[in-house]
């Protein structure tokens, strides 16, 4: 038995110098300081942190790098940072900064092989290939970049089996139309994924109860779960209250 | 560390100690009676009369003031606010809102410096109550901007923002949801009424020491002008209830009751919960201005007999814990050198008195505010602490 | 390379003092050693290799003076003879090997994520850890010592391995301690207290 437990990841979002979240990608809400937000998960021992910049890429620029050395500053558990990533250099300044893993979606899309050159330095368990699917108006899903506003036509699961054999190592699949929705996660999409690559597959985007986590896992075989909207509000449609959800209630729904 | 600390054993002390609490002559606009009792003690004392706190006339006021509540909150989704910090007070009466059949909405002030105890303490009450909350989060430059001003202002409120912004905000979430009544936790019994001193706040006061020291506009910090304090009391008309100033209340109960039923965490008394509160009374209060508050719990303490004067005098004389890399976070969020943190700390203290504030107009106002606080429009110890004159700090 | 950065971070939190060096007249008067690491195992080998003066004074330190060394993921590899993940030899100041992951139906490589470890040999090291701690992992090869007495935690993924693993001065931690929150912590406590 292959006891490693499942990762549950809050993403946090990045514009400019705050924390925010989005519904859909479009209108965002203020959360909070970011070096304070982290300090309150790592007290709460979360498993592993992910920060995207949601504004890197349309303002094209690369990483905040001070921003991101006073968060490093302050985690003691695994990092990754996302936004903005368009060269090895990008990727190296990340990483020397003490964080663990890189998520490339934009440039990824543009040129693939950067991919390939992250994982041959660094190891591919350091590149997650962040895949932003958005369905389109008669049904069909594909893949979009710079934060959803590009439409790239591709087929999420032949990009998902691209970038694995590029080299990435994990793929971060994010549903544009059920993020900030709580209502639970787009598990057909999750599982077409997962089933047609051998990389983890972390789910992102609509998770509303720890329900919905049990089922993504179970049903549709994510080796991870990213929480966004869970654990920035009290409930949804309320106020803002940094959380994340008991040990004890994520060990009873993963059994 | 020059925290002014004396001899734990309260009977080798040389000054002046309260006969009945732990208030010593330190304490500003102190006095001692012919028996050495102070006259906080005596205050305590004339508000308990007053309200009848745990006796049948406090519970009568109480159970008139409930019936009230009920009815203006009939039909509409919210019939009260309670202001929550993930503390002991509040935590204790979102529970007690519910058990007395009232639909709160819990109202949440976010300074960005919270800790992981607080949010899930905030959580798991709110959680199991069924109760919705509000919050307003400040953005952090503003917040920060605002702390670092009074910090290089040289006064002592650094915490002067958080707590009016708290203020204003239950009033103004109140008026959005045409809620009529607040509930605030606080019992003078339990805590004590804190003297001026070093903890003086307003609008005023802020936006003078903001224009002075400050860079980063007021966009999302909720500032409460005078004027919009009255219009709040008098047309509004939202009320303040203090439950605990009428109804029976232990804290040391109340915390085991929210642990056990709960899974709530005490922060043991060191203000873990937020870290500009844990700053202000763990390092800046004591260390620049010589002032530790821990004196208002633990006389309050004594005087409802849960302590003793030699054991709560050894307690306030007894270094507080604090948080590793708390002062480290706090220059590092303020943006301050090792350099400019050392000269703030070893410059001399100013006092809000050397600012312009709504003082003389809260004094010269002290009618209309003694009628607001009878009609519970604005909190009665409001007006016993800014509506009298000569309040500043004695050191 | 690695992320001496973070394991910085952490010796800091717990009130001891790291500082991140290369130059090998700097080391020799350090009291302990961490040997952090991440990347392939050549390449961290030919750096030590090439870098003038670093391997003697490296192993002046662990082997003579015997300081305490703490090798952490591809540092605790380095300390092996050997690694199928590369040809140049490893340090051997631990008699073992380390090998690849197998090739099996379900077992993704490389083991990433947080899995439980087991104190096995009791030793400075893991004072205070409960079979119960749980740390982060992420290697593609794995240790086996030829001693059993130098494993000092175990674990499983796919099959058993060496979690840590010990002899007199010399310490290695497969996972990482410096993304472990407290359990990491702990490690780190008592080899700073060594």
């Amino acid at each position: 038995m292959n006891a490693l437990r499942t990762r549950i990841i809050p993403v946090l979002l990045l514009l400019r110098e705050s924390l925010v979240k989005t519904v859909r990608f479009g209108r965002f809400s203020y959360v909070g300081d970011p070096c304070n937000t982290v300090r309150i998960f790592n007290e709460l021992e979360v498993d592993e942190l992910l920060f995207l910049d949601i504004l890197a890429s349309r303002e094209g620029r690369g990483p905040n790098l001070k921003m991101l050395a006073d968060i490093a500053d302050e985690c003691f558990m695994p990092l990754g940072y996302g936004g903005g990533i368009r060269s090895l250099d990008d990727a190296r300044s990340v990483f020397d900064i003490g964080f663990e893993k890189v998520a490339i979606n934009t440039a990824a899309a543009d040129n693939p092989d950067l991919l390939t050159r992250i994982a041959e330095q660094y190891g591919s368990q350091a590149v997650v290939a962040s895949i932003d699917v958005r369905s389109g108006f008669w049904g069909g899903a594909t893949v979009h970049t710079r934060s959803g506003r590009h439409n790239t036509r591709r087929d999420p699961v032949q990009w998902a089996m691209e970038v694995e054999r590029r080299g990435a190592g994990e793929i971060l699949l994010t549903s544009i139309d059920r993020e900030g929705s709580w209502q639970g996660f787009d598990l057909e999409l999750v599982r077409r994924v997962a089933d047609s690559v051998s990389i983890p597959v972390i789910a992102h985007g609509g998770a509303g109860t720890v329900q919905d986590i049990g089922k993504v896992v179970k049903q549709a075989h994510a080796s991870a779960v990213a929480l966004g909207s869970m654990v920035v509000f009290q409930r949804q449609g309320m106020g803002v209250l940094v959380n994340f959800p008991e040990p004890q209630l994520i060990e009873d729904v993963l059994r | 560390m020059n925290l002014q600390l004396l001899d734990t054993c309260i009977n080798n002390v040389d000054l002046q100690i309260c006969a009945r609490c732990i208030y010593d002559e330190r304490v500003s606009s102190i006095q001692f009676d012919a028996e050495g009792v102070c006259n906080y003690c005596r205050q305590v004392e004339g508000l308990v009369s007053q309200y009848g706190t745990g006796q049948e006339k406090g519970e009568t006021l109480f159970a008139g003031i409930l019936a009230d509540i009920k009815r203006s909150g009939a039909g509409r989704k919210y019939d009260c606010i309670v202001g929550v910090s993930g503390g002991t007070d509040s935590s204790y009466l979102v529970y007690l809102a519910r058990h007395w059949g009232l639909r709160p909405l819990a109202v949440h002030y976010d300074n960005t410096w919270n800790s992981a105890i607080a949010t899930m303490n905030i959580q798991k009450v709110l959680k199991c109550l069924d109760v919705d909350l509000y919050t307003h989060v400040v953005d952090n430059k503003e917040a920060d901007d605002i702390f670092r001003a009074f910090f290089l202002s040289g006064v002592a409120e650094i915490e002067a923002s958080t707590d009016l912004g708290y203020a204003w905000l239950l009033r103004k979430v109140a008026a959005k949801y045409s809620i009529k009544y607040i509930l605030e936790g606080h019992s003078f019994v339990a805590e004590g009424i804190t003297p001026l001193g070093r903890n003086y706040f307003d609008g005023r006061y802020i936006q003078a020491i903001h224009r002075r020291f400050g860079r980063v506009r007021m966009k999302t910090y909720p500032l409460m002008t005078f004027t919009r304090f009255l219009r709040s009391a008098i047309l509004e008309r939202t009320k303040f209830i203090r439950p605990f100033w009428y109804i029976g209340y232990s804290k040391e109960a109340a915390r085991q009751f929210l642990g056990s039923n709960f899974d709530w965490q005490y922060y043991g008394g060191h203000h873990l919960e937020n870290r500009m509160t844990a700053f202000c009374h763990g390092i800046y209060l004591p260390q620049k201005f010589h002032s530790d508050m821990r004196n208002n719990t633990l006389s309050a303490r004594v005087r409802v007999g849960e302590l003793s004067r030699a054991q709560a005098w050894a307690e306030y004389n007894t270094p507080p814990v604090i948080e590793d890399e708390l002062v480290s976070y706090f220059k590092k969020r303020l943006g301050l050198s090792d350099a400019q943190y050392e000269a703030v700390m070893q410059s001399v203290p100013k006092s809000w008195t050397e600012f312009p504030t709504y003082k003389k107009r809260f004094e010269r106002l002290r009618p209309l505010f003694l009628v607001l606080a009878k009609a519970n429009l604005v909190p009665m110890s409001f007006y016993l602490k800014y509506c009298f004159p000569g309040r500043g700090p004695s050191s | 390379m690695g992320n001496p950065g973070s394991l910085r971070n952490m010796f800091k939190r717990i009130g001891a003092k790291a500082t991140i060096e290369a130059d090998p007249e700097v080391i020799r008067y350090a009291r302990k050693i961490v040997l952090p690491g991440v990347g392939a195992f050549d390449a961290a080998m030919e750096r030590i290799n090439h870098a003038p003066g670093l391997l003697e004074v490296l192993r002046g330190k662990a082997l003579t003076e015997r300081v305490p060394v703490l090798g952490v993921c591809l540092g605790m590899q380095l300390l092996t003879r050997s690694s199928e993940e590369g040809r140049l030899a490893g340090l051997g100041w631990i008699p073992g090997t380390t090998r690849r992951f197998p090739r099996q139906d379900g077992l993704k490589v490389p083991h990433m994520g947080w899995n439980i470890a087991s104190p096995t040999t009791p030793s400075p090291l893991t004072t205070g850890i409960d079979s119960q701690s749980r740390y982060y992992f992420v290697h593609a090869y794995w240790v086996q010592v030829d001693e059993p007495s130098h494993s000092l935690m175990r674990t499983h993924y796919g099959l058993d391995f060496d979690a840590a693993i010990g002899r007199d001065n010399i310490f290695g931690v497969q996972f990482h301690p410096e993304k472990s929150h407290r359990f990491g912590m702990q490690i780190l406590g008592n080899f700073a207290a060594l």
